[in-house]
């Protein structure tokens, strides 16, 4: 049931990513993305990105955030963020907690520490 | 039979109390290992930076459940000049299943509101910098420390004093909360020392190095944002002039705004002095062939063929499109 539900999201990301024009170099030009990229892969193919891209998407969408949103999110993303996103969208830190208990414990160790450090 | 459990309980506590000494000497002991970086900067900040920074004019917006992500961008964002609400930001960034936001998102999500994010070299000599110069840094704490307890938590740096080793911080509903460097080191390392910046395309954030900070210009552009993209290259170009992709960069953009001849004029000069660069090349013809000079555009995209490299498919997909302009041409 899930699975059948994650799977029509899926494919209706997959059909609104096809209306974007995800590449926005104009057609001939070499666009600076491409020269620019950090990591050694800066060939790899536009549809291999789009992939990735509708993957993160539809990740997102599973994660609760309206379909359409989540393709507006990936849109902001760069490709080598949208590359590291694939597939680790479960398991990468998301932040949300507020100052908690914790904190109060930390704050005594570190006060001892810090006493140390001023000596 | 009934003295033994004031005996256990004795030992227990003196266990208990051994523990205690035993993990406070290691502390002790441990200082420079647990906090490197802020072991470094006793030795003192770098000659001319100032000693006590407070960024005063960030706003405060205090989260709501779960949504520090929210909330610390949309601090940063008005202290880059765009005027947005947390709860604009929640369908952004926010992610309802995880109950938290991811950084890759606050990166992307600040490019939505035209500013340039860019995330910092892991040194806390550059969280300081950038205060000094007038940008929030947004931080992300695993405030659990210990792997089991790892809760993260977004937060605004807004200001510090070296003096007496404190950090000021816009966090959670705490509008002013100050800790010290050792707590802050011990809390942020967790997450490898994140920490993120939004500025305004026309300034650029003072730990800034060029190629990092080129491919987050890039990023901008890449969300379809030309016109500050532009101003973002423009802005490098001051700092780093005749950097090549930079300029490859403006002229994609000022190419994207439909002004050919200046996307000329940029990949011309760039030519000059790379003439061995294929997208330059590559980028000129076509800019050449867009304003229907396929005669002068052949000889660039001739050479660029004859270089190779990762590009070549684009580049001859370019030839193609140039050769067959002229020979249509011919026919006429």
């Amino acid at each position: 049931m899930k699975s059948s539900f994650a799977g029509v999201v899926c494919r209706l990301l997959v059909a609104l990513m096809i209306w974007t024009p995800y590449q926005i170099a104009h057609a001939g030009m070499i666009g600076t993305e491409q020269v620019t990229q950090q990591s050694s892969q800066t060939d790899r193919s536009t549809v291999l990105n789009f992939v990735e891209r509708s993957d993160v998407a539809s990740q997102l969408a599973a994660l609760g955030v309206n379909p359409a949103t989540a393709k507006d999110r990936v849109a902001a993303m760069s490709d080598e963020e949208v590359r590291y996103l694939a597939g680790q969208v479960q398991s990468l830190p998301a932040a949300g907690t507020d100052a908690w208990v914790w904190v109060l414990v930390i704050l005594i160790i570190a006060g001892v520490v810090w006493w140390a450090w001023k000596r | 039979m009934e003295a033994l459990g004031p005996r256990i309980a004795a030992r227990n506590a003196r266990v208990l109390a051994g523990v205690f000494v035993l993990c406070l000497s290691v502390l002790l002991s441990g200082c420079a290992g647990m906090f490197p970086q802020t072991a470094t900067l006793r030795s003192g900040l770098p000659g001319g930076m100032s000693e006590k920074v407070e960024l005063k004019q960030v706003p405060f917006f205090p989260q709501e459940e779960f949504e520090c992500g929210p909330a610390s961008l949309a601090m940063a964002l008005d202290a880059a000049g765009a005027k947005v609400t947390p709860e604009e930001l929640v369908p952004q960034v926010y992610l309802p299943a995880r109950k938290g936001s991811l950084q890759v998102e606050m990166l992307a999500a600040a490019r939505r509101h035209g500013t340039v994010s860019y995330v910092l070299a892991p040194r806390f000599l550059d969280l300081l910098r950038e205060i000094e110069a007038g940008n929030p840094v947004i931080v992300l704490y695993d405030q659990g420390v210990w792997s089991p307890l790892t809760s993260w938590h977004y937060a605004v740096a807004v200001g510090y004093d070296y003096d007496s080793g404190d950090l000021v911080l816009r966090s959670g509903t705490i509008e002013r909360q100050v800790i010290s460097f050792p707590v802050h080191e011990l809390m942020w390392k967790g997450s490898g020392y994140w920490a993120m910046v939004a500025v305004p395309p026309e300034r650029i954030p003072a730990t800034a190095q060029p190629d990092p900070w080129l491919s987050s210009v890039a990023a901008l552009e890449r969300t379809g944002d030309v016109r500050n993209a532009r101003t973002a290259y423009e802005t490098f170009l001051k700092r780093w002039p005749e950097n090549t992709n930079a300029e490859i960069g403006l002229a994609n953009t000022l190419h994207a705004q439909g002004e050919l001849p200046r996307a000329e004029r940029v990949l011309r000069d760039a030519a000059r002095r790379a003439p061995d660069n294929p997208v330059v090349l590559n980028n000129l013809a076509q800019t050449l062939s867009d304003q229907n000079r396929d005669d002068e555009a052949l000889p660039f995209i001739d050479r660029a063929a004859r270089l190779g490299g990762p590009h070549a498919a684009a580049v001859e997909d370019t030839r193609r499109g140039i050769l067959e302009r002229l020979s249509s041409k011919k026919k006429n």
